[in-house]
């Protein structure tokens, strides 16, 4: 396995946990009801996002930096994986569009503390997808003998 | 269809055996990407294969053939 390869792996499995974590806190605290009303519980959502991106950018950079380790082979891979990024993001947000656009036809207008949910959202499946995507070029490489 | 050859195994062997690692080191790659170039799972830039040539000392189509 390839040092990127790896590290794809690992990254997947920590935002797996903390998609979890972002998850359950949510739902255990209260859900979107006290989220628009509790100035802490929205303190507490914004470190675990913040913290988890963090991470995600470290995951990364540290090894794309290595030059033992990160070589114009990996440098494709994780360009490639953009376009799953890219996809994944645009359904994402298809999804939000769609049932939100449903959900509150009747009302004319949106909560805004979808806002949040949303970006947020977005932002953790911008990250589980680029690890998938540069597992899926590995694989693919791999494949393509 | 044309295909890019390498023999990448053959120079390895000729030169004592050197190892994947060492020949990673010398072309400044991973030992993961020189794994995919000798089977022939990945074409290595311009610039990769004139390093993995020098690693050899040997001109660039002694290392690949175009078929």
């Amino acid at each position: 396995m390839a040092p990127l390869q790896k590290r794809s792996l690992l990254a997947l499995f920590l935002e797996v946990i903390w998609a979890l974590a972002i998850i359950v806190v949510f739902i255990s605290q209260g859900g979107a009801a006290k989220f628009n009303t509790d100035a802490s519980f929205r303190l507490i959502m914004d470190g675990l996002w913040v913290g988890g991106l963090i991470l995600y950018w470290w995951l990364f950079s540290s090894i794309e930096r290595r030059l033992d380790q990160f070589d114009e082979r990996d440098k494709i891979i994780l360009e490639k994986s953009l376009k799953v990024q890219w996809m994944a993001v645009i359904l994402s947000l298809v999804a939000w569009v769609m049932g939100l656009s449903e959900h509150f036809h009747t009302e004319g207008q949106i909560p805004v503390i979808f806002l949040s949910l949303i970006f947020f959202s977005t932002l953790i499946v911008s990250t589980l997808a680029q690890s998938v995507g540069i597992l899926f070029g590995y694989w693919r490489m791999n494949r393509n003998a | 269809m044309p295909k890019i050859q390498n023999r990448i195994r053959r120079l390895r062997f000729n030169r004592d055996e050197m190892t994947q690692q060492e020949l990673a080191e010398k072309a400044g790659c991973t030992r993961q990407t020189i794994i995919a170039v000798e089977q022939g799972k990945y074409v290595p830039s311009l610039e990769l294969s004139f390093k993995i040539a020098r690693a050899f000392n040997v001109p660039l189509e002694e290392v690949f053939q175009y078929e």
